[in-house]
């Protein structure tokens, strides 16, 4: 069965290209969230087997959103997604349980390959 | 069937468009309200979404643009830099050229050159202050930027230009009120009357179009303070207030400098070292107050610190050896009149003498800065207690509020900015001292001078000696202060108190420093304004 996974990012732009990227490597994206409440509403829902989140969204930050999906979808896996210069949070990300950080723009080998050892892992 | 690259670059160009709609708005409420934290947020998470965007895209420049202003966002909302006027204007450039890129994807144009913003972006966010000179600006883009903004960026020349425009219109307006009352027409004179008020609240408008908050000059201190105290090893604490007091952008300009000189002095100078303050009983955190407030048409500034405060003593000593005044003078000098040799120049750059802590440093170049505004340096100072300096600034430049003396027949206006008071005082009020008529005006021992032998007696020879037999009747002392100094000019009459709009003197009598400059009365009179600087050097150097 194909891995399904859950994006969060507050831009349409994003969430498309890593949908494509994700969709085209065989993978199911169960949902697109562009804020905090929608993510945890989704993720509650779908059960995802994992979670890209957006560092920095409208409603509260990606660290925020990190904190209640762990709390209330325990053991979803997450990996985070930052644009260069949010290393602090990221490395705080990493501390409250991500699993691993893509780095914007998205490079599609390299979002398969974290996406894919953070499933495996 | 669109390629997924057209796809991206339509989806790209949609949310980019509307990201900019939206940043645009947020910045102009940012400028209202300049700590706002939630739009701060949204505009470092707009400009986030934009940067990573344009790099998926390819679009390095567009990124490298958005990464930077997202920085500066991050900085302000942390911070670590206020959202001033020169920060805004590097921000706000940085938002249009965003736009303009933005537009040229969508159209396959080529994306304009970012290279002067990028350096301008860096600058600031390294911490520099720059000022962006609106001059590049081509009309274009003003129209453009209108149907964009609720807000248009006016180059200063241009309102310099209004309000000059303004200022001759305000001769010709008092010159028409003036006809109209010589010619008794009742039609004319409501007309007039009615020009009056429009051209009045015209005049207004354009000074206010002028103005800007003191914070856009006083929110670049914390950071100098800061730089300067780690510098020194001192422990600071600024504190500021009045930044909404609002004053116009060009004197703004010209004290910039003064009031960098005047805090860098003060944190070096002025304030001691922690262990220093402990050891005179003090906190060892220095204190440091920036603040800014509107007095009548006046603006304040003032520069006041804790610290050693000034050793007027010492100040007293170094005038005599520098020949500035003699000793037996020296010694009956009041102690404001001691630390006016501070802003002699000559005094200062030899004034690294550590005993008058080092206050003389520059402090002409301030002076000369308040006296090309025709405004005011105050000092005041405990040993011990600290030193407080007050610039004394005029809210706009064109338009001075002015008394008018009358001398000799003819009208001479006097910037009330230098007026102290004026007194009707009769001859047995007056002493004689050292050649000179004496009055005491609040408890001061003021000199009293007649304006004419100032004024229209020519010659570098010292006054004639005062005698008291020459004063019969009342006299009319106009007194003005300058540099801490004041001194009494006996004129004929006080004529009115009234806004003149100066022009400077064209050549060739623009070297004549008594006058400030002329304006032309609603009679169409001439009238020449004095200037008070000026008119006290010469006093200064003429007493007998």
């Amino acid at each position: 069965m194909n891995k399904r996974i859950l994006i969060v990012d507050d831009s349409f732009y994003m969430r498309t290209m890593l949908k494509n990227m994700l969709t085209d490597a065989g993978y199911e994206v169960v949902g697109e969230a562009a804020n905090g409440v929608q993510a945890v509403e989704m993720a509650e829902s779908t059960k995802p087997d994992l979670i890209t989140l957006d560092v920095i969204l409208p409603d509260n930050t990606g660290l925020d959103v990190l904190k209640s999906l762990r709390e209330k979808v325990p053991g979803s896996k997450v990996v985070m997604c930052s644009a260069v210069g949010q290393e602090v949070i990221v490395t705080e990300a990493i501390d409250n349980g991500a699993l691993a950080y893509i780095i914007k723009p998205f490079s599609e080998e390299k979002v398969l390959e974290i996406v894919n050892s953070a499933l495996q892992g | 069937m669109k390629s997924r690259e057209d796809e991206y670059r339509e989806m790209f160009m949609d949310e980019a468009l509307e990201s900019y709609d939206a940043m645009s708005r947020h910045l102009s409420e940012l400028e209202r309200t300049p700590n706002n934290t939630p739009v701060l947020n949204e505009l470092f998470r707009l400009m986030h979404n934009l940067k990573s965007s344009a790099r998926a895209m390819g679009h390095d420049t567009i990124g490298e643009v958005a990464h930077q202003l997202e920085s500066l966002f991050g900085l302000v909302r942390d911070g670590e830099r206020q959202f001033a006027s020169s920060l805004s204007a590097v921000v706000f450039s940085g938002l249009d050229t965003l736009g303009t890129m933005i537009r040229a994807v969508g159209t396959n144009a080529a994306l304009p050159d970012a290279g002067s913003l990028l350096y301008n972006l860096e600058r600031v966010i390294g911490g520099e202050e720059i000022e962006l000179i609106a001059e590049s600006e081509t009309e274009e883009e003003v129209g453009k930027k209108l149907e964009l903004s609720d807000l248009v960026y006016i180059p200063v020349r241009k309102l310099d230009k209004l309000l000059n425009l303004v200022g001759e219109l305000v001769i010709d307006r008092d010159r028409i009120l003036t006809l109209a009352e010589e010619l008794d027409s009742p039609a004319l004179r409501a007309t007039a009357r009615h020009l009056f008020r429009i051209s009045d609240d015209l005049q207004y408008s354009v000074m206010d179009a002028r103005l800007v908050g003191v914070g856009t000059l006083l929110n670049k201190f914390p950071r100098v303070v800061r730089d300067v105290a780690a510098a020194e090893g001192k422990e600071v604490e600024l504190n500021m207030s009045g930044q909404d007091t609002q004053i116009d952008r060009n004197v703004l300009q010209v004290i910039t400098d003064a009031l960098l000189h005047l805090v860098r002095n003060a944190v070096s100078h002025g304030l001691c070292t922690p262990a220093d303050r402990v050891a005179t009983g003090k906190n060892p955190v220095g204190k440091l107050y920036l603040s800014a407030l509107t007095e009548r048409e006046d603006v304040l500034i003032e520069v006041r610190d804790d610290g050693r405060g000034i050793n007027t003593e010492a100040v007293r000593r170094k005038a005599v050896e520098r020949g500035l005044t003699t000793a037996a003078a020296a010694a009956g000098l009041s102690d404001q009149a001691v630390w006016a040799f501070l802003f002699e120049p000559g005094f200062s750059t030899a004034a690294q003498v550590t005993d008058i802590s080092g206050r003389g440093v520059g402090l002409d170049v301030v002076k000369r800065a308040l006296d090309s505004l025709g405004g005011q340096l105050r000092v005041a100072s405990v040993l011990g207690a600290g030193t407080t300096f007050t610039l004394v600034l005029p809210t706009s430049i064109a338009v001075k509020g002015a008394l008018l003396v009358e001398l000799a027949g003819r009208a001479y206006a006097v910037a009330l900015m230098h007026t102290d008071t004026v007194l009707a005082l009769q001859p047995a009020q007056f002493t004689v001292v050292g050649g000179l008529f004496v009055a005491h005006v609040q408890g001061q021992a003021v000199p009293v001078v007649p304006l004419a032998q100032l004024l229209l007696e020519e010659g570098n020879e010292p006054l004639p000696l005062a005698v008291k037999e020459n004063l019969q009747g009342t006299q009319h002392v106009l007194v003005v202060s300058y540099n801490n100094r004041r001194l009494g000019l006996l004129v004929d009459k006080f004529l009115r108190q009234q806004n003149i709009v100066v022009k400077p003197l064209s050549k060739p009598l623009d070297y004549i420093d008594l006058f400030g400059g002329v304006t032309l009365l609603g009679s169409g009179q001439v009238c020449l304004v004095l200037d008070v600087p000026a008119l006290t050097r010469l006093f200064l150097a003429r007493r007998p």
